[in-house]
C-alpha cells in the first residue's frame, strides 16, 4: 500500500458514504413517523368531523344527512337512532369521572409523593415503587370488571340506592389507576428541590413536617400541578374501565352534584366504543359522530399535556 | 441539666404528634392503591380459581410435601446464602415462566405454523447466513454496496427457494424430527454457549450436541407419556433446554451457589410428590374455573363451557406483529434523536411531538387505524395485521422515550473513544452504543409490549370480533385478543354465571401473562444496573 492511500484512507470522508448514508436516513425516516402520525390523526379527525357537521359537510363534498354543530354542542340528548346528537351529556360524564377520580387521586397521589421522597428509606422505595407501577399496569379492561363485580356490591351495604352501573365504582377505579401517574411525576419534582433549602429549614429548627409541607411541597407546586393536569388529562381518555362500569344510558349529569354519582352515565370514550360495538356501518352519520367525538377529546387532551409541558418546563427552570 | 431545660423552654415547645400523625398519615395513603388492588386481586383469583372447594387432604398433602420443605430449606438458605436462594429462586421462576411461554409457542405450531413451513425458513436463514459468512472469508475489502447488494440477494433467494424445495419433498421426517432441527438446534446452539462456560470448543459442542439430543429423544418419548411430538418438542426446546442451560452455566460460574438447586429441586420435587400423592391418595383438586378446558377451548354461550383458546393465540400473533414493527421503529427514531439529531428547532418540536403522542388516549388511536387502515386504504376489518399496526403506533412513543433514555446513559468517553480509533458514526452506534443500551432498551420496550398486550379500545375501534371460534392463522386473518373476551364477557354477556366463571378466569389468566412479562423486564432492568 502506497503512501497516498493511506494519506487518503485517513482523511477520506465517511459522512456520506453509502453505508452512512442509508443508516442515517432509515433512522431520520423512523423519527419522521412521529409526525406523520401526528398530522394524519389531526387530518383524519378535522376531515372526518367536517363530513359530520351540517355547516362543514357540502365542502367536503357529502350528501346525506348530517348534524348541525350548534345542536352538537348544546344539545343534551344523545340517541343514536333518532339521529339526535347532543355532545353535553357525554361531555358532563367525562367531566364527573374527571371530578371524582381526582378527588380520589390527587390527595393520595401528592401524599404517596411526599413520603417516597422525604420519608421512605431506600428499602421501603424499592419495595413501593415497583407495586405502583403494578397499579397503572393491570389493563384498563379489569379494573371496569372489578369495579361492576366487586366495588359496587360492596358500595351498596353502605349506600343502598346504589345501580349497577355507577359513576362512583367507576371514579374509585380511574382514580386508582391514575394514582401512579400523580405520585410519580410529582415525587420527581420533591426530589428535584434542593438538599441546601431542607437543610436551611432544618437549621432554623423546623421539624421534618414543617419542611415537608412549609418547604418541599411549595418547591415543587409547579411539577405536582403538571402531574395533576397529565393525570387528569388519562382520566378523560379512558376508555375500557368507564365503558364497563359507567354504563350506557346517556344522562345529563352535574358533575359537582354527589347525588349524580350513583346513576350511570355515558362518557365519551364509552360513547365511541359503544357506537362501534353496535354495528356501526362505515360512511354514514353516526360513523361521522365518532370522529366527531373523537376530536373533541384528542382537542381536550392535546390542550391539556400541553398545558402540563409548559407548566413542568417552568419547574425545571427554577431548579 | 438545668441549662437544658432552661433552653428548652427558650425555644418553646414542639410536639412530635403533629409529624407522627402525619408521617402515618402519608403511609396510609401510599398503601391505599396497593391495599386495595391486592384486595381485588384476592377476590378475582378466589372467584377464578376456588382453592376451597378442594377436599381438605388435598391442601393437608401439598402442605406437607410442598409448603413445609419449601419453607425449611428456603428460610435456612436465605439465612446463611442468600445468593444460593435467589438462584434457586431464579430456576424455579425461570422454568414457570419459560414453560407458559412454551405453551403459547406450542400453540403456535399446533394450529397457526406447520412445522415443515417453519422447518423450511429456518432452514433458508440459516443458508442466507452462510452464504454471507462464507463471502466475508472469501474478501474483506468488498465495497459496501456489493457486500450488501450479494447478501440481500443470497437472502431473497433462499427465503424464496428454500421452504417451497422443503416443502414439495416427497417424503420428510416426523414433525417431531424437524422441530427438533429447526427449533431445538438454535436453542441448543445459544444455550450450549452459556452451559459449558469456559469448557472448551469440545465441552461446548458436547453440551450443544446433548441439548440437541435431549429435545430429539423428548419428540419420541413424549407420546409414550400421553404429549403430543410437538408439544413435548416445544416443551423441550423452549422451557427444559434454557432453563437447564442456566442452571448448569450458573453453577459452572460459581460452584458456591450449588445448594440453590438442591432449593429448586425441593420445591419441583415436593410439587411432582404433591401431585402423585394425591392422585393416589384419592382427594379431589379445587374446582377451578382455569383449567385445561378453558385454555384450549374457543367462547361458548354458557360461561362453564367458555374458554379463551382463540383469544390466547390473537393476543400472542397481536404481540409478535406489534413487536417486530414498533422495536425497529422506535430505537430507530430514538436512534436518530440521541445520535444524529443536531439541537435544533426541528429536533425539539420531534420530541415535544412524541411526548404529546404518549399522552393521546388510546380510542384516538383507534379511530386513526380504523380511519386510515380500513375506510382509507381499503383493507378488511379486525385482522391481525391492522390491530398490530395500530398497536404498534399506540405504543411508539413509549417505546421511543424509554429507548432515548437507554442510549442517553451510554456514556460519552465510550462514544468518543470509539471515534479516536477511526470508527464511523454508524460503526460506532452498531458496535459500541446499542449493544451498550441493548438491556435498556429490551426492558422499555416489554414493558410497553405489556401495555399493548393489555389495550381494548384500539381493537374494537379497528372491528376486530366479540366472539372468534377459531385461531387466526395468518396476517389477514379477524383476530381477537385476550382483555378483547374478558370485555366480551364481562359487557355482551353480562350475566352472574359470566361474572362468577368465564370473567375471573380470563382476568387471572390475562394477569398472570402481564406480571411474568413485568418479571421479566424488571428482573432485566435488575441484571443490568448491577453489571454497571
Amino acid at each position: 500500500m502506497s503512501t497516498d492511500d493511506l494519506t487518503e484512507d485517513l482523511t477520506r470522508r465517511t459522512e456520506n458514504a453509502p453505508q452512512e448514508l442509508l443508516t442515517r436516513s432509515f433512522f431520520f425516516l423512523c423519527a419522521v413517523l412521529s409526525i406523520v402520525t401526528t398530522i394524519s390523526i389531526i387530518v383524519l379527525l378535522t376531515t372526518e368531523a367536517a363530513k359530520f357537521f351540517s355547516a362543514t359537510a357540502p365542502l367536503m363534498g357529502v350528501e346525506g344527512p348530517t348534524a348541525s354543530a350548534v345542536d352538537f354542542f348544546t344539545g343534551t340528548e344523545w340517541i343514536i337512532n333518532n339521529e339526535q346528537f347532543g355532545v353535553l351529556p357525554l361531555v358532563s360524564a367525562t367531566l364527573a369521572i374527571t371530578v371524582g377520580s381526582a378527588v380520589v387521586a390527587l390527595p393520595l397521589g401528592v401524599a404517596t409523593a411526599i413520603y417516597l421522597s422525604e420519608y421512605a428509606s431506600p428499602r421501603a422505595q424499592s419495595v413501593l415503587k415497583p407495586a405502583l407501577e403494578v397499579l397503572a399496569g393491570v389493563p384498563t379492561v379489569v379494573y371496569g370488571f372489578f369495579a361492576v363485580v366487586y366495588i359496587t356490591p360492596a358500595l351498596r351495604t353502605l349506600i343502598p340506592g346504589l345501580g349497577t352501573f355507577n359513576m362512583l365504582s367507576a371514579s374509585i377505579v380511574v382514580g386508582i389507576m391514575i394514582i401512579p401517574m400523580v405520585a410519580s411525576i410529582s415525587e420527581d419534582a420533591m426530589s428535584a428541590v434542593p438538599d441546601s433549602l431542607r437543610q436551611a429549614g432544618y437549621g432554623m429548627g423546623a421539624t421534618k413536617f414543617d419542611v415537608s409541607v412549609g418547604i418541599v411541597v411549595p418547591a415543587a407546586l409547579s411539577g405536582i400541578f403538571s402531574s395533576f393536569i397529565l393525570a387528569l388529562s388519562r382520566a378523560i381518555g379512558e376508555t375500557m374501565a368507564v365503558t364497563v362500569a359507567a354504563g350506557s344510558q346517556a344522562n345529563l349529569i352535574n358533575p359537582l352534584n354527589p347525588v349524580d354519582y350513583l346513576e350511570g352515565a355515558l362518557p365519551m370514550t364509552a360513547a365511541m366504543v359503544n357506537l362501534l360495538t353496535g354495528d356501526v356501518t362505515g360512511g354514514g352519520v353516526a360513523y361521522r359522530s365518532l370522529f366527531a367525538i373523537g376530536l373533541t377529546l384528542f382537542f381536550i387532551t392535546l390542550v391539556m399535556n400541553i398545558i402540563s409541558d409548559l407548566v413542568a418546563q417552568r419547574y425545571r427552570e427554577e431548579s | 441539666m438545668a441549662t437544658e431545660s432552661r433552653e428548652r423552654e427558650g425555644f418553646g415547645h414542639v410536639s412530635r404528634t403533629v409529624g407522627v400523625v402525619f408521617r402515618y398519615l402519608l403511609l396510609a395513603a401510599t398503601l391505599f392503591g396497593i391495599v386495595a388492588l391486592t384486595v381485588l386481586l384476592i377476590y378475582v383469583a378466589n372467584d377464578a380459581i376456588q382453592p376451597l372447594t378442594a377436599d381438605p387432604g388435598w391442601h393437608l398433602t401439598f402442605f406437607v410435601t410442598l409448603v413445609v420443605p419449601t419453607v425449611a430449606v428456603g428460610g435456612y438458605l436465605l439465612r446463611t446464602d442468600p445468593a444460593s436462594f435467589k438462584f434457586g429462586g431464579g430456576v424455579v421462576g425461570a422454568l414457570a415462566v419459560s414453560t407458559m411461554f412454551a405453551g403459547g409457542a406450542a400453540m403456535i405450531f399446533v394450529d397457526i405454523v406447520q412445522p415443515v413451513t417453519w422447518f423450511g425458513y429456518v432452514l433458508a436463514l440459516a443458508v442466507a447466513l452462510a452464504g454471507v459468512v462464507a463471502m466475508e472469508r472469501f474478501d474483506r475489502q468488498l465495497p459496501f454496496l456489493v457486500r450488501s447488494v450479494v447478501a440481500g440477494a443470497v437472502a431473497v433467494l433462499s427465503l424464496w427457494l428454500v421452504p417451497g424445495l422443503v416443502r414439495s419433498l416427497p417424503v420428510y421426517p416426523t414433525d417431531g424430527l424437524l422441530l427438533t432441527a429447526s427449533l431445538g438446534t438454535p436453542v441448543a446452539l445459544l444455550v450450549g454457549r452459556y452451559a459449558a462456560a469456559a469448557a472448551g470448543k469440545r465441552g461446548t459442542a458436547l453440551a450443544v450436541l446433548g441439548g440437541v439430543a435431549l429435545v430429539g429423544v423428548g419428540s419420541y418419548a413424549g407420546p409414550l407419556i400421553g404429549v403430543d411430538p410437538v408439544p413435548a418438542t416445544v416443551l423441550l426446546s423452549v422451557a427444559v433446554l434454557p432453563t437447564g442451560g442456566y442452571a448448569v452455566g450458573t453453577v459452572r460460574r460459581h460452584t458456591e451457589r450449588r445448594p440453590g438447586l438442591a432449593f429448586a429441586g425441593v420445591i419441583l420435587g415436593g410439587a411432582v410428590v404433591g401431585a402423585v400423592a394425591v392422585d393416589a391418595l384419592g382427594f379431589t383438586g379445587p374446582q377451578s374455573w382455569v383449567d385445561w378446558g378453558f385454555l384450549t377451548s374457543a367462547h361458548s354461550g354458557t360461561a362453564a363451557d367458555a374458554g379463551l383458546y382463540p383469544a390466547i393465540g390473537g393476543s400472542i400473533l397481536l404481540m409478535v406483529t406489534v413487536a417486530a414493527l414498533s422495536f425497529p421503529l422506535g430505537v430507530g427514531a430514538a436512534v436518530y434523536l440521541e445520535e444524529y439529531a443536531p439541537d435544533n428547532r426541528f429536533t425539539r418540536f420531534i420530541g415535544i411531538n412524541i411526548s404529546n403522542l404518549a399522552g393521546v388516549p388510546s380510542v384516538v388511536y383507534g379511530l386513526l387505524g380504523l380511519g386510515v387502515f380500513v375506510t382509507y386504504l381499503g383493507q378488511p376489518t379486525g385482522t391481525v395485521l391492522i390491530g398490530g399496526a395500530t398497536l404498534a403506533l399506540l405504543i411508539l412513543p413509549i417505546v421511543i422515550i424509554s429507548a432515548r433514555e437507554a442510549l442517553r446513559s451510554v456514556p460519552d468517553e465510550m462514544r468518543q473513544a470509539s471515534y479516536g480509533i477511526g470508527a464511523t458514526r454508524w460503526q460506532t452506534i452498531k458496535n459500541v452504543v446499542l449493544p451498550r443500551a441493548f438491556p435498556g432498551i429490551l426492558t422499555g420496550t416489554i414493558l410497553a409490549l405489556g401495555r399493548a398486550i393489555g389495550e381494548t379500545a384500539p381493537l374494537i375501534m379497528i372491528g376486530a370480533p366479540n366472539v372468534l371460534f377459531s385461531l387466526p392463522t395468518e396476517f389477514s386473518s379477524k383476530v381477537s385478543a385476550m382483555p378483547l373476551q374478558v370485555y366480551a364477557w364481562a359487557s355482551l354477556f353480562a350475566s352472574d354465571p359470566f361474572y362468577r366463571a368465564a370473567v375471573p378466569a380470563g382476568v387471572v389468566v390475562l394477569l398472570v401473562v402481564l406480571l411474568s412479562m413485568n418479571s421479566i423486564a424488571i428482573v432485566l432492568r435488575n441484571k443490568y444496573q448491577n453489571d454497571q
